[in-house]
């Protein structure tokens, strides 16, 4: 048999190429105001962009309305004055013939007619929106998926304006410098841990990606300075998500690291989601300037904590103190206090400081006990945003507001979800993980479900906003969001710059297996393997069908020979954040090995069991 | 310079890491690291003495692997004298192994 073989631009390699292309195309004719250059999706990854191209003579500003489908749909933006017009079109509608109206600062005005293709099957429609467009505007809300579906962003009618076709995971946040940051599709690791960060225009262009040795995950929070805060791990360690680092704008490198293995025990104050692997889950951080103190949620410890961030020191920890060592109950734990309402939060996400020191997160509730014998069934149970205040000379803790315990199982996520604070009183919670399995609610993740059982999850997201306890929007989604965040399409700040992105940081040199086991020659690699290998710019992906239990080495072997273990052991995940990457097959294994460290040609070969297996594939390194 | 690795039921393991030190491999037939952990054991039994290496089959000791706490496999467990000394979960690399065990 042959082992396919696909070597595979990196995104940035792909995007340099589409542009140099429509800037070629744009300079072969004469184009002009009355009939500019127009290109739909220009950086093949954001299909409802596109970009209008013109010269003026004198320079003048460029005012856009992309018009939406009844007047308050419209989309409008001001470009400052120049002569060369690259103008970004967003917020069109998906097989739509959209009407985009351009005009010049002495009122000409130039129509363009943009027609899209339809949307794919996994972009999402709101099976509910509840809103006005006077409360929501120009807004759109933006949703990163977790079940079969793709990164969206809704108009206040639930139309939707924007998507995105990579596997994006986690979150989607706007940085200073108007751009998003999100997480990548390369995956290093499963179930979801991946290569890195983007930072990405709006219009699709990716500008750098973060690469860390030990992947992504869940959260990311820009400093004042520009500096990236990235949840993180160490592989090799056996544990994951239990890692910070502090990231270089400019360059990438990592400055800073906070291992939070040094600031709690790892075998205590268990949720019912915890083992020794994913111990602590940290799916949130914030930075709080006033404190000079990092906050961040573990979900498998039913636990917000907040350490030093110069000393990584712990100062205090939120959460029930049922099944902690007493010595640290007495020194980090806070006891309720007050007359209101009170309950703990448990699995829960999205951490947050509030401008007063009043923390909000949101409270999945998932198990909602310490106690086995005390957990809630999903049908019994409650998911909410909860606000509370801290008092952390006395360690008091007050419960001052909550949405969306009164809405019981039907509002109950097992994972996932956020919450936003915008203004006193005005906030969005995210229930992001709903889902049923045969109609009974889902006591775990509903991605989790897998082969047959999947046809039986039925799976929904409702995002709302609050301003004083009204309900002011609500949204309902046929699918798993991460998080919800509310952004326009159009900022000042996010300007389209040519060139080449910048691949930054380092994904590391993959660990090597020091230990080969003895074989027997096994000739060619039996097909029943289904063995391929993807070439990328940084990586070589090992793609593979194995049995459970089978014992896989990958070897490249040159005038160096370097081993890998491949685990094809399933790991049962407890906490299937994103299963957006998961195979159908599960007897699928992928398995990234970096080129960092590597250099000459390598024949590829794989021991499988007692056997080793040629590939018939050299890669030049 | 080298020492034995045997295979032990769950009625042997007390008497077994009574004295000396004993380092237990809790394992399954069904497991890929494990598999490859029984190599790793296999070479660093070749360049050691003074240890006893002992592989338990998990899925065939149920109560023993309950008794000592054991929730996933491959996990190594280092006794001295009969009090455990430290544990290990997952696939080891050989010079974590060495350390794990002071040699």
């Amino acid at each position: 048999m042959t082992v396919k073989v696909k070597y595979f631009d990196h995104v940035i390699t792909e995007q340099l190429r589409a542009e140099e292309a429509f800037l070629a195309e744009y300079r072969k004719a004469g184009y002009s105001f009355a009939k500019p250059y127009v290109k739909l999706n220009p950086y093949l990854i954001a299909p409802l962009t596109a970009i209008i191209i013109f010269q003026t003579a004198q320079p003048t500003t460029v005012a856009i309305t992309v018009k939406g489908k009844e007047a308050a749909g419209d989309i409008k933006f001001q470009f400052a004055a120049a002569t060369e017009h690259m103008i970004p079109v967003y917020g069109l509608y998906a097989d739509y013939s959209n009407q985009v109206e351009l005009v010049l600062a002495n009122g000409e005005k130039s129509v363009v007619t943009i027609q899209t293709e339809p949307a794919p099957e996994k972009v999402k429609l709101p099976t509910k929106m509840t809103t006005t467009p006077e409360y929501f505007g120009d807004n759109m809300m933006f949703v990163g998926p977790t079940s079969p579906a793709l990164a969206a962003a809704y108009d206040y009618r639930g139309d939707c304006r924007w998507y995105g076709t990579l596997n994006h995971a986690f979150d989607i946040k706007r940085a200073k410098n108007g751009r998003l940051l999100l997480g990548t599709q390369r995956l290093l690791m499963p179930p979801y841990h991946t290569t890195g960060i983007y930072e990405m225009g709006m219009i699709g262009k990716i500008y750098k990606e973060f690469r860390l040795p030990g992947g992504y995950h869940h959260d990311q929070f820009e400093m004042e300075d520009g500096n990236l805060l990235i949840l993180t791990q160490d592989p090799p360690r056996g544990t994951v998500e239990d890692m910070l680092v502090l990231v270089d704008r400019k360059t990438g490198a990592i400055l800073k690291t906070w291992d939070y293995q040094q600031v709690l025990p790892q075998n205590v104050g268990g949720s019912g989601s915890q083992d020794s692997h994913d111990w602590f889950h940290n799916n949130a951080v914030w930075y709080d300037k006033k404190t000079d103190s990092l906050t961040l949620s573990g979900r498998h410890q039913d636990a917000i904590i907040n350490i030093d961030y110069d000393s990584g020191k712990l100062n205090w920890i939120i959460g029930d103190p049922g099944n902690w060592p007493q010595e640290l109950v007495d020194k980090y734990f806070f006891k309720p206090v007050g007359k209101g309402d009170f309950d703990w939060q448990y699995e829960q996400h999205a951490c947050l400081v509030c401008p007063d020191g009043d923390i909000m997160c949101f409270d999945n509730g998932h198990w909602r006990s310490k106690f086995k014998e005390k957990y809630v069934p999903a049908k019994d149970n409650f998911s909410r945003g909860v606000r509370y205040r801290i008092d952390t000379e006395k360690m008091e803790i007050e419960q001052v507001w909550q949405y969306g315990k009164e809405r019981g199982a039907e509002f109950f996520s097992t994972y996932i979800c956020n919450v936003e604070y915008y203004d006193e009183g005005h906030y969005m919670v995210h229930s992001g993980g709903i889902g049923t399995f045969k109609g009974e609610t889902c006591n775990k993740p509903p991605v989790q479900f897998r082969g047959d059982d999947e046809k039986h999850v039925v799976f929904n997201s409702i995002t709302v906003e609050l301003k004083d306890d009204a309900v002011v929007y609500e949204m309902h989604l046929p699918a798993n969001y991460y998080r919800a965040e509310k952004l326009k399409l159009y900022c000042a700040e996010d300007t389209l710059t040519l060139g080449r992105g910048e691949m930054l940081g380092s994904l590391g040199v993959t660990e090597e297996f020091l230990t080969i086991p003895p074989t027997e020659d096994g000739g060619m690699v039996p097909e029943k393997y289904n063995v391929k290998f993807g070439i990328e710019e940084d990586r070589i992906l090992f793609k593979a069908t194995f049995e459970k239990g089978q014992m896989v080495l990958l070897q490249l072997e040159g005038a160096t020979t370097h081993s890998y273990f491949v685990p094809t052991t399933k790991r049962p995940f407890l906490a299937m954040c994103v299963g957006t990457f998961q195979e159908s097959d599960e007897r699928a294994v992928e398995f990234p090995v970096g080129k960092e460290g590597l250099a000459g040609e390598f024949k590829l070969s794989v021991i499988v069991d007692d056997y080793k297996y040629e590939t018939g594939v050299t890669v030049k390194i | 310079m080298a020492v034995t690795i045997k295979e032990i039921s769950g009625a042997e393991i007390d008497g077994l890491i009574a004295t000396g030190k004993v380092l237990v491999d809790f394992y399954s037939k069904t497991c890929g690291p494990c598999k490859m952990l029984g190599f790793v054991l296999k070479d660093i039994a070749k360049g050691i003495d003074g240890l006893e290496i002992a592989l338990l089959d998990y899925d065939a000791n149920k109560e023993t692997v309950e008794k000592f706490g054991v929730t996933g496999y491959p996990t190594l467990i280092f006794f001295n004298d009969g009090q455990e000394v430290e544990r290990m979960k997952g696939l080891q690399q050989k010079p974590v192994i060495l350390r794990m065990i002071g040699a």
